[in-house]
């Protein structure tokens, strides 16, 4: 690992990330409407993504592997978000909520 | 630059701007009622996150961070948000669960992963090789995305299809 990268530690974006995963995770707890969790899971995935890209760029012999899972994880995170906003739209049809409590339609 | 003795170059008063940014506004996310609200900041958040990777050495991926999370799947959230609008009346007691239970078990969880951060010792000199020999720039990846990691590539795009027709599907009008 390299020491620094223009004079900045890895462990200050190793923070920054475990700050946002712990405020994405916050959100997922606290949030009743669907489209809350969906932002939350966002936050927690670029968490994820900051710890891949800073990984790669401070090995010694900088990899671009790091860069690459980035985008597999960003292509993801689209279809991600297409599917489950596709699924709330259909709920808010049949149900007129999005509330994630009250959904209960496949509940036994 | 010196402060009280310490050294501040000027990539660690960006490092702080691009976090503040980042992490303030994803506070904004998680706490603001207002559904609609917490979506832009979710927008500013990416912003945020993309000028850390500049820093990275990943311009790249900051231009795809900007492009695809910014322009695209905010804009998506935001168009999902006002076909179904109710949500955005809601007060914020009521879309909210325990907060102090939520706040509790995050705030464990930070300082947990803070607490092996920090005493963390990284390995140094592996390999005897100049630092930043290897160009991590567009044509890298490029490289990199067709060559050893062709595979998940396509696969990548065969998921999109996929998405692209399940989405039709699900959100279709008569199911």
């Amino acid at each position: 690992m390299q020491e620094s990268l223009y004079g900045i530690p890895v462990s200050w974006y190793l923070t920054v990330g475990a700050m946002l995963f712990c405020i994405g995770l916050f959100g997922m707890m606290i949030r009743r409407s669907a489209i809350g969790m969906l932002l939350s899971i966002e936050l927690m995935l670029n968490a994820a993504n900051i710890n891949l890209v800073a990984f790669g760029s401070y090995l010694k012999l900088p990899t671009i592997a790091g860069q690459v899972f980035t985008i597999f994880v960003i292509t993801l995170a689209a279809a991600e978000a297409a599917i489950g906003l596709a699924i709330v739209i259909n709920i808010y049809r049949l149900e007129q909520h999005i509330d994630a409590d009250k959904i209960t339609a496949m509940k036994m | 630059m010196d402060i009280f003795g310490v050294t501040i170059t000027g990539y660690q008063v960006a490092f702080v701007a691009c976090a503040g940014v980042a992490v303030g506004a994803a506070v904004g996310v998680v706490l603001m009622p207002n559904i609609l609200r917490a979506a832009l900041f979710l927008g500013l958040t990416l912003v945020g996150v993309a000028g850390l990777f500049v820093l990275m050495n990943a311009p790249f991926l900051a231009a795809v961070q900007i492009m695809v999370y910014v322009g695209a799947i905010t804009t998506m959230i935001i168009l999902a948000i006002f076909l179904s609008n109710r949500v955005m009346r809601i007060g914020f007691s009521q879309a909210i669960y325990n907060p102090i239970l939520a706040a509790g078990a995050a705030g464990t969880m930070f300082l947990f992963l803070f607490v092996t951060v920090a005493n963390s010792v990284w390995i140094a000199n592996v390999v005897n090789a100049e630092p930043n020999k290897v160009d991590v720039g567009v044509e890298a990846v490029a490289r990199a995305l067709l060559q050893p990691y062709v595979f998940p590539f396509e696969l990548a795009s065969v998921l999109l299809l996929a998405v692209l027709v399940g989405a039709v599907v699900i959100a279709k009008e008569d199911p």
